[in-house]
C-alpha cells in the first residue's frame, strides 16, 4: 500500500509527498503550535499561515463563530510578515522531516512578486501557495481570483520571480471557476488548490449588528464540502496540473470523496482546529481503507469518479 | 496540556442557566493552575470546541458556566456517566508573587469561576484574600456558601438583592489600599473602569475571547498589547492591566 505520490510533475524538482495528506494555511500556525497533541512530521506537507510583506494584526474581535455545519471566520490575515517567517520560522522547517509550503497574500499583483522573490532559495521553504482570495486594491477590492485575466497576472508574477513550485489556491466565490482554473494553470501554476472559503455573514439580532468583527467572514467546514468537491470535479479534466482538495475534509471518506472527484491531494483546514490530530487520523483511515479494498497506490484512485463506467456499482446498490 | 476523553461525574444547576460541570481528568487536574482553561468538545455536529476556565481541580476538574449558545447548552445537557473530550489545561495563569502576603480578586459575574480556584490555593498559602462579586442581581452571583473558609467575600449587587447596592467598582477605592496584588476576571467594560481606580497596584485581569484551536495556532482570539498583538488562549489568557491597548480593542 503506497500512500506517497508526486505533487509537482511539471516542475524541473517536484515534490515527493509521503502521502496526501496537507495541513491547510490558517489553521496549523507556523507548523509546531500543536506540538504537544500531534506528530505534525506525519503530514505529507503543512501550509503555514497566509504570509504577507509587512506583519498584520488582522481584523477586530470577534474573529470565529460556528454556524450549522461549518465556521465562519475573518481573521483578516494576521501574520508576522515575511521577514520574520524567513528569519524566525523557515531555520525550523529546514531541520523538519516534512515539507513546509509558505501561503502568500498580497493587495497587489506586485506584492504577490516581491514575496515570491524573496522566499525564493529559503532553505526550509518547500514550495508557495497563492491566496487569491485577497481584495484587489487596484481594482475596487474585487478578489484577485474572481477574475480570470487578475488570477492569471498573479500566478504569472509569482511564476517568475521564483523557481520553487507555485500552487494557486482558488476562491470559490466565482462564476466560473474552469475559466479561472484554466488561466491560472495556463500562467505557470504546477498545481491548483480547490478551494478557499465561500464569502459568508451572520448578523447578531440581539445587537442587530454583524456579528464578525470583519463584517463579512470565509465559510469553511462540512457546509463547504459539496461545493469544493464539485469544483475539483469540474476542473480536474479542464486542465494538466494536479489539483488539492480543500473544504470540509474531517474523515478518510471526506478525503476519498476528494481523491475520486480529482484531487491528487487534499488539504485539512477547519477540522485541525477542532481536533489538531485530524489530519493524522485521516492518513490512517486513508491508509486502512486502502489496505481493504486492495488498492496498491492511492494515486489509482485519482479521478476515478471521472469515468462513465458505472461498473464500481453494485446491482443491488439500485434497488 | 493533554486530552482527555473524560466521564462526567456530575452537572448540576447552581443559578439559572448555569452549571457546575465535573469531570474526572486526572491527568488535566493534576497540572492545572488557576487562570488557565480547557477546549471542551461539545460533541458530534460541534466544529468548535469551547473554552471554559478552570473553576477546582481537587476531587474531579470542575467548570463553571452560563449558557450563551448552543455549545453551552449542549454542555448544560451532559449527565453523569457521559464522555466529553476535553483538552487542557491551556493558557498561562494568574501569577502570584512570592511575597505577596495580602491578595484583593476581583470577579464580574461568572468571572468568579477561576478566582475561585485561586482563592482556594492562595488561602492553603496562608495569604490573606479578599474575594469581591459583582453582579446586576442576586441570581448571577457565585453561591457564597460554596467558597472556601477563611476567605472574605463582598457581594455587589446593582439592584441591592444581595450585598452592598451599587457597582463593584464603587467599592474597590476602599479594598485596594491593603492588596499587594489583584487579580480579576470580568467583563472588558469592567476591566476598563478599573484602571482608573486601581493606578498603584499591579493587576493582573484574564481577557474572554471567541477561541478556535486554543493553541495559538488560528489566530482567532488575538488582542492587542503594548507588545503587539498576542493569543489570548495561548499569551494569555491572563495578562498585566497595563499591556491590553484598552482604547483599541
Amino acid at each position: 500500500m503506497d500512500l506517497s505520490l508526486e505533487l509537482f510533475p511539471r516542475h524541473p524538482k517536484g515534490l515527493r509527498l509521503k502521502n496526501p495528506i496537507i495541513a491547510a494555511s490558517g489553521t496549523f500556525g507556523y507548523g509546531n503550535e500543536y506540538a504537544d497533541m500531534v506528530d505534525a512530521t506525519r503530514l505529507g506537507a503543512i501550509v503555514c499561515k497566509g504570509t504577507t510583506l509587512e506583519p498584520r494584526p488582522g481584523n477586530p474581535q470577534p474573529r470565529l463563530l460556528e454556524t450549522p455545519s461549518g465556521l465562519l471566520n475573518s481573521i483578516g490575515l494576521q501574520n508576522i510578515g515575511v521577514g520574520a517567517v524567513i528569519r524566525d520560522k523557515a531555520p525550523l522547517w529546514a531541520t523538519w522531516p516534512v515539507p513546509v509550503i509558505v501561503n502568500i497574500a498580497g493587495e497587489t499583483v506586485d506584492e504577490f512578486g516581491e514575496l515570491a522573490r524573496r522566499l525564493d532559495g529559503v532553505p526550509g521553504v518547500a514550495a508557495i501557495e497563492v491566496n487569491i482570495s485577497c481584495p484587489n486594491v487596484q481594482r475596487g477590492a474585487q478578489e484577485f481570483g474572481a477574475d480570470p485575466e487578475q488570477a492569471a497576472l498573479v500566478a504569472r508574477a509569482v511564476r517568475d520571480a521564483t523557481s520553487l513550485p507555485v500552487i494557486v489556491k482558488l476562491t470559490p466565490n466565482v462564476g466560473d471557476i474552469v475559466a479561472v482554473a484554466r488561466a491560472v494553470a495556463g500562467s505557470g501554476a504546477d498545481a491548483l488548490t480547490l478551494t478557499n472559503t465561500l464569502r459568508g455573514m451572520a448578523i447578531d439580532t440581539k445587537r442587530k449588528r454583524p456579528v464578525l468583527g470583519g463584517i463579512t467572514g470565509g465559510l469553511s467546514g462540512p457546509a463547504l464540502k459539496p461545493v469544493a468537491v464539485a469544483m475539483v470535479y469540474s476542473v480536474y479534466k479542464a486542465v494538466d496540473v494536479p489539483l488539492i482538495g480543500c473544504g470540509g475534509i474531517y474523515t478518510a471518506s471526506d478525503a476519498l470523496e476528494f481523491l475520486m472527484a480529482g484531487a491528487r491531494a487534499v488539504e485539512i483546514g477547519s477540522a485541525s482546529i477542532l481536533n489538531p490530530d485530524a489530519a493524522v487520523r485521516v492518513i490512517d483511515g486513508l491508509g486502512q481503507w486502502l489496505i481493504e479494498q486492495r488498492v496498491t497506490a492511492v494515486t489509482e484512485i485519482v479521478g476515478i469518479a471521472q469515468g462513465e463506467d458505472r461498473s464500481g456499482v453494485a446491482f443491488y446498490e439500485h434497488h | 496540556m493533554k486530552r482527555i476523553t473524560a466521564p462526567v461525574i456530575s452537572n448540576r444547576s447552581l443559578m439559572p442557566e448555569t452549571y457546575l460541570l465535573e469531570v474526572d481528568a486526572p491527568p488535566i487536574a493534576a497540572e492545572a493552575r488557576p487562570g488557565q482553561f480547557c477546549m471542551v468538545h461539545c460533541g458530534e455536529g460541534y466544529f468548535l470546541r469551547r473554552p471554559l476556565s478552570i473553576h477546582r481541580a481537587a476531587d474531579g476538574l470542575a467548570f463553571w458556566l452560563r449558557v450563551v449558545g448552543r455549545g453551552s447548552a449542549a454542555l448544560a445537557g451532559l449527565h453523569p456517566g457521559d464522555k466529553v473530550d476535553i483538552i487542557g489545561p491551556l493558557g498561562n495563569g494568574y501569577s502570584v508573587r512570592p511575597g505577596a502576603r495580602s491578595l484583593l480578586l476581583v470577579a464580574g459575574g461568572m468571572g468568579a469561576a477561576p478566582l475561585a480556584f485561586l482563592a482556594r490555593k492562595a488561602l492553603r498559602e496562608e495569604r490573606s484574600v479578599t474575594l469581591v462579586i459583582g453582579g446586576r442581581t442576586r441570581t448571577q452571583i457565585y453561591p457564597v456558601e460554596m467558597l472556601p473558609a477563611g476567605l472574605h467575600v463582598v457581594v455587589v449587587t446593582e439592584d441591592g438583592s444581595q450585598g452592598e447596592k451599587g457597582l463593584l467598582t464603587d467599592f474597590l477605592p476602599g479594598l485596594v489600599r491593603n492588596a499587594d496584588q489583584i487579580f480579576s476576571c470580568g467583563p472588558v467594560a469592567m476591566y476598563r473602569a478599573m484602571r482608573q481606580i486601581v493606578v498603584d497596584r499591579p493587576v493582573q485581569v484574564s481577557m474572554e475571547a471567541w477561541m478556535g484551536c486554543g493553541m495559538g495556532a488560528c489566530y482567532a482570539c488575538t488582542t492587542l498589547t503594548r507588545q503587539g498583538p498576542k493569543q489570548v488562549c495561548r499569551d494569555g489568557p491572563v495578562f498585566d492591566i497595563q499591556d491590553i491597548l484598552w482604547d483599541e480593542i
